[in-house]
């Protein structure tokens, strides 16, 4: 008798066809009936730290220019295929303008794109299973809008409709609190063409993907805390990286941050204070206004867990001013 | 029994000064001065044996309370070594086997070395007759990879392992310093998680653990930091490698200058910062390197450009203010793995001169590098050792070389069955009159002076591991090399 699966071989396997039935489906026009399912994220667990110090073996552009935007945002590629970047890939119509710093499974990218249809968004995560996760996540949301689209355009079918429950059944074991609730009942501006997720470790390559002053936003939510004082160095906010958000963002631009641990957010009010004036913080009421804040604090799957376990939550962000004058 | 070999330079430096010049070089755990003009020794560091005058140093602080590794093997007091003080104190063996960095201020009057092991920055004041007077020895927390001088000679810059720069004054203020801010590593009283963001078991044993400790009692430990004046000025988020620092004028027309901070690191980038106050405001990044960076160079008769070179088979020269590569200079023929050791320019007449040694190579390369910007290869010079450190004497159109007598020539590992005879820790080249780019021996009695008085002896018979250990004092760059390895 052959003994059970082990868990990874299962988490592999799972794995494997979920890349594949998404990958297939855009050739298979007959398959309309069956819905897209979402990736489960039990078989993408992975511990959730990660050493930002080590050599990961990453991919990387040399400079901005050297990266395939392309494959990422297929539904913006410039159409006039003269224009290449330096590595001869097709090149957008627009620039990436918003970036999830440690994206995690994609909560607030997913919640920011029907939000922001036409801005194009990325997320980058330093862990292998969950950039896995995610752009299995991705890709299947695309291609449940795509379903969604065909089949509102050929009203007499109504294959679809029985699939419903099929896709409450593919929900996270988590489901009663993590529900993907507009997953596959509504279309949702842009049909999600205009997220997507790099792995990458950010404290080292920022630089190799932006330019200066690409970017309007940039989220850090609820990062690593890294409790010790002596890892400190490791925390994702300091005085020196914060000279790397300044960069990439545009004068005017957004920084925007949250956590769950009180000690950390006076971490962040005090490495954006004063020093640097490159960063002012915004003001509550503003906030309040501010649709981006309001799914940073339910949208996000840690902002999820952290409501479940009745914790408190910490917002701050901070305007990026001009650049001061030369001393 | 075969003879001893010599400890090579790990450093050298022409210092021009107003009455006489001076050669300061490093070798193994000492520094010594030379005259220029004459070759002869004048003094070394630290002194062997107890002679009163100079070299008078004040402990401004105590020991270091981390405990060092020695990669000697000896358990060396850790205090500086006063001369004049008891003959065994002074003969105790120092607390560093090597001086990897040594450089001086424009004025020629202050000499800024770093000792590998303590970590601790010193500086010295060179006097008229050539000894070292320690003023200050200042220990950082980690260890130190890059040190430059302001070009106002005001300020160290001292970049680390872990990848911030930070700025020291050259001269330390008589006033005991005092802490302004809290240190990055301050401690917690309190711990920072609580039972609303830890919630595993074994996590919320922990807290219950850490909350106790802390109300029992305040940890007695302060570490607060380093005790004497400094400033973060900027950080990468890996090793840094270089600094430059660099004025620009703001435009063709004024006189107006604007300083930068050019920092490289061991992930491939080099980054251009504004100038002390302003470091933190990044004003572009030089991005091209596939490796990592060993080596910036800015020539000082063309400051807007940079010569880059590291773990590529290629050098970049760069327009380095807008962060736009000019040229992709090969070095090597065929595609083999290279480091470059030293990037070095210098100006003799019309000639602008850029030398490059690659790691364990007894090649000098030679380029010039013309008004636009472009590097053309020029001959090379062939030394009787590997390369390691080069210092020109412009207004004699003469460069000083450092090679390595102790290791075969192109071989970092490999040591040679008998030191050369004569002994050559040092040779001289001087441009020969003409329009191309040529080079004859040179200052024949200054290197004959210096390489026959020699530095302190490396015993012949010296073991495998303590030769492996000098190698690596000496050759040290592969392990900046990134290595493939397992991920997840």
């Amino acid at each position: 008798m052959t003994p059970p699966p082990s868990k990874r071989q299962r988490r592999d396997e799972y794995r494997k066809n979920a890349t594949e039935a998404i990958s297939a489906k855009p050739d298979e026009t007959a398959a309309v009936a069956q819905v897209v399912k979402l990736p489960k994220k039990k078989f993408y667990r992975q511990r959730a730290h990660a050493n930002p110090f080590s050599d990961h073996q990453l991919n990387y552009p040399v400079t901005p220019a050297h990266m395939d935007w392309a494959s990422h945002f297929p539904a913006f590629v410039n159409p006039d295929a003269a224009q290449t970047n330096l590595i001869g890939t097709r090149k957008l119509l627009k620039d990436v303008e918003i970036v999830d710093i440690g994206c995690g499974f994609g909560g607030l990218l997913v919640g920011l794109a029907g939000l922001l249809p036409e801005t194009l968004m990325v997320g980058m995560e330093i862990r292998v299973s969950v950039l896995d996760y995610l752009t299995t996540r991705i890709q299947a949301l695309r291609a449940q809008q795509h379903q969604k689209l065909q089949s509102q355009s050929q009203p007499a079918s109504t294959t679809s409709t029985p699939a419903a429950p099929t896709t409450d059944v593919d929900t996270p074991s988590e489901a009663p609190a993590i529900p993907e609730p507009t997953a596959a009942t509504d279309l949702i501006p842009g049909g999600y063409q205009n997220i997507t997720a790099i792995r990458s470790n950010t404290m080292k390559f920022f630089p190799n993907f932006f330019n200066k002053h690409q970017l309007s936003k940039i989220f850090i939510c609820f990062p690593d805390p890294h409790f010790k004082a002596r890892k400190h160095k490791a925390r994702i906010i300091s005085e020196t990286l914060n000279a790397e958000y300044a960069y990439a963002l545009r004068p005017g631009g957004m920084l925007y941050t949250i956590t769950d641990v009180e000690e950390y957010h006076h971490w962040i009010l005090r490495h954006f204070r004063d020093e640097t004036a490159l960063f002012e913080r915004v003001p509550e009421e503003e906030l309040e206004k501010d649709d981006c804040v309001q799914v940073m604090r339910e949208a996000t799957e840690e902002g999820k867990k952290v409501t479940r376990n009745k914790g408190n939550k910490y917002v701050a962000v901070f305007r990026r001013k001009q650049d001061p004058e030369w001393a | 029994m075969a003879a001893n070999f010599q400890h090579p330079f790990q450093c050298l430096q022409f210092v021009e000064r107003p009455s006489a010049n001076l050669l300061v070089g490093s070798a193994g755990s000492k520094l010594y001065s030379y005259s220029a003009e004459t070759g002869q020794q004048l003094a070394t560091w630290p002194q062997a044996a107890a002679s009163s005058d100079g070299a008078e140093a004040q402990s401004e602080q105590g020991p270091p309370e981390k405990k060092r590794r020695v990669s000697s093997g000896s358990r060396a007091n850790e205090a500086s070594f006063p001369a004049g003080q008891t003959s065994e104190k002074s003969q105790a063996p120092p607390a560093w086997s090597n001086i990897p960095i040594l450089t001086s201020t424009s004025s020629g009057e202050y000499v800024v070395a770093l000792t590998a092991e303590d970590k601790c920055i010193r500086v010295f004041q060179l006097q008229e007759d050539g000894t070292f007077v320690q003023l200050s020895e200042r220990v950082m927390h980690k260890r130190p990879s890059a040190i430059i001088i302001t070009s106002d000679d005001s300020t160290i810059l001292c970049g680390d392992k872990f990848g911030d720069v930070y700025s020291l004054p050259l001269i330390p203020g008589d006033e005991p310093y005092v802490a302004t801010r809290v240190p990055r590593g301050a401690k917690l009283s309190q711990p920072a998680a609580t039972n609303l963001t830890v919630h595993t078991k074994g996590n919320l044993r922990a807290l219950e653990q850490q909350q106790r400790l802390s109300s029992e009692a305040k940890a007695a430990e302060d570490k607060s930091g380093l005790a004497f004046e400094h400033n973060l000025l900027l950080g990468h988020v890996s090793l840094l490698t270089d600094i430059a620092y660099v004025s620009l004028p703001v435009d063709a027309s004024s006189s107006k200058k604007r300083s930068y901070i050019l920092t490289a690191d061991r992930d491939e980038h080099i980054r251009v910062s504004r100038g002390l106050s302003q470091a933190h405001v990044i004003e572009n990044y030089c991005l091209g390197h596939t490796s990592f960076i060993s080596q910036l160079c800015v020539p000082h008769w063309a400051p807007e450009y940079l010569v880059s070179g590291g773990g590529d088979n290629y050098l970049l020269v760069w327009k380095w203010a807008e962060g736009r590569l000019l040229q992709k200079v090969p070095l090597v023929d065929q595609a083999t793995e290279v480091a470059v050791h030293g990037i070095w320019a210098a100006s003799f007449g019309d000639l602008r001169v850029v030398f490059v040694a690659l790691l364990g190579s007894s090649c000098l390369q030679c380029f010039t590098l013309e008004a636009d910007g472009t590097l053309n290869s020029q001959p090379h010079i062939q030394l009787s050792g590997n390369v390691l450190g080069l210092t020109s004497i412009e207004k004699d159109n003469t460069v000083l070389v450092s090679v390595d007598s102790i290791r075969e020539p192109d071989s970092t590992q490999e040591w040679r069955v008998s030191p050369p005879s004569p002994s050559t820790v040092i040779e001289a080249f001087r441009v020969k009159s003409g329009t191309s780019l040529e080079w004859e021996p040179a200052a024949t009695s200054v290197t004959e002076t210096i390489n026959s008085t020699g530095t302190s002896e490396v015993p012949a018979t010296t073991a495998d591991k303590q030769r492996k250990e000098l190698n690596d004092s000496l050759y040290n760059l592969g392990h900046l090399r990134k290595r493939k390895g397992e991920d997840e």
